[in-house]
């Protein structure tokens, strides 16, 4: 799938979500007052092994978020966070956080699934300004758990409704604390061609 | 204590690993994904498949077998060469299957029907199950030490869990 894209749409798409997750992460930023920094998205398939982008390990314990998107560009999208970059934004948006998994509460949840919702809403609001696309979004659901069983499951359901696992997706961080997160957009299949004809490329 | 690493035969998704006598087989960070170990007393071979969906969700495949339990089954009954009239001496065990995303609008339930087609299949062959940890809503690790027949069984905020499974991975082995 990916090696049939040219490399000039692979730039559309790259920087689809560059635009996209500028207003998520300026959001983000207004929500919290902190800067977060976003890196150049990149366009490629996702594998487990990309959790070492933001994880030690594949065990590590992992904050997730996932949210069906529906209309004319449907597809999944999901926030993934390490636990201790969760931490920041609990501390951020109501000043304490877990000190472990047994101490999460819905409180905390509805924490994680705001920031998604607040930074999908933004990255959804900046496609459908550029492509005229009518999108909304499912509540996003929430969990908590090992990495690779938050990724491996995301992919799987990918796998299951036959998408390509073609994936826009980036780090944001803030400068000189112990922050990462990584999001990702899976198009279902066929998506792609009419998000081209949209832009008239 | 787990062994390092580099000791496990670690099935990653979709993929089968066979080992005899010593050998040691895993699978990390199982979601709805589940680890079907089969384990043939007479020959002490264990056969592993880190299985991620029931069927192949276009029909047939000639994908990596391990990845669907219809095709996962035939393919460790298969590496293990085991007699047909004998299936009833292997042993089953089952890791994995869980629902992590809750609150969905739309669940999926890949993890339930996993290890439901799972349940079915071994139940067709006759083949027991001696250990099954599936279900629920968290990631699960496992090692199955095939020497010994202790299982360490991992979840993110818990200690590690060992299981002794040497007796009914050879009693039964026993009446076979």
């Amino acid at each position: 799938m990916l090696t049939e894209l040219s490399a000039f749409r692979q730039d559309a798409l790259r920087e689809i979500g560059n635009i996209g997750l500028g207003g998520a992460v300026t959001a983000l930023s207004e929500m919290t007052n902190i800067r977060f920094t976003l890196e150049v998205p990149e366009v490629m398939e996702l594998t487990t092994t990309q959790l070492h982008l933001i994880c030690p390990s594949e065990e590590c314990l992992s904050v997730g978020a996932v949210a069906r998107v529906e209309g004319d560009w449907s597809g999944e999208a999901a926030f993934l966070f390490p636990w201790q970059s969760a931490e920041v934004l609990w501390q951020a948006l109501i000043g304490t956080a877990p000190a472990e998994l047994s101490d999460l509460n819905e409180l905390h949840e509805s924490v994680i699934r705001e920031v998604a919702n607040i930074m999908l809403g933004s990255f959804l609001n900046a496609i459908s300004q550029m492509t005229g696309f009518e999108l909304h979004m499912e509540p996003p659901a929430f969990a908590a758990d090992m990495a690779a069983a938050l990724m491996s499951s995301l992919m799987v359901e990918a796998l299951y409704g036959q998408r390509e696992l073609l994936a826009i997706e980036t780090r944001f961080r803030i400068p000189e604390q112990q922050f990462e997160g990584f999001f990702f957009f899976l198009p279902d299949t066929g998506n792609l061609q009419r998000l081209f004809d949209a832009l008239g490329i | 204590m787990s062994l390092g690493k580099s000791d496990v035969l670690l099935a990653g998704m979709g993929e089968i690993k066979v080992a005899h006598g010593e050998g040691v087989l895993g699978c990390i960070g199982l979601g709805s994904c589940v680890g079907v170990v089969l384990y043939d007393p007479a020959t002490e071979s264990g056969a592993l498949a880190h299985v991620m969906l029931p069927e192949p969700p276009g029909g047939e495949s000639d994908e990596m077998p391990g990845k669907y339990a219809t095709t996962a089954i035939p393919a460790l009954l298969k590496e293990l060469g085991t007699p047909t009239y004998a299936l009833s001496r292997l042993k089953a065990v089952l890791i994995g299957g869980a629902e992590l995303f809750q609150n969905r609008q739309r669940s999926l339930q890949i993890g339930g029907r996993n290890v439901e087609k799972l349940h079915r299949l071994l139940e067709a062959h006759r083949i027991p199950i001696i250990f099954e940890d599936t279900g629920g809503h968290h990631g699960r690790s496992f090692e199955l030490d095939l020497a010994t027949g202790q299982l360490t069984l991992r979840a993110v905020g818990q200690a590690p869990v060992v299981h002794n499974l040497a007796m009914a991975m050879m009693k039964l082995a026993k009446a076979s």
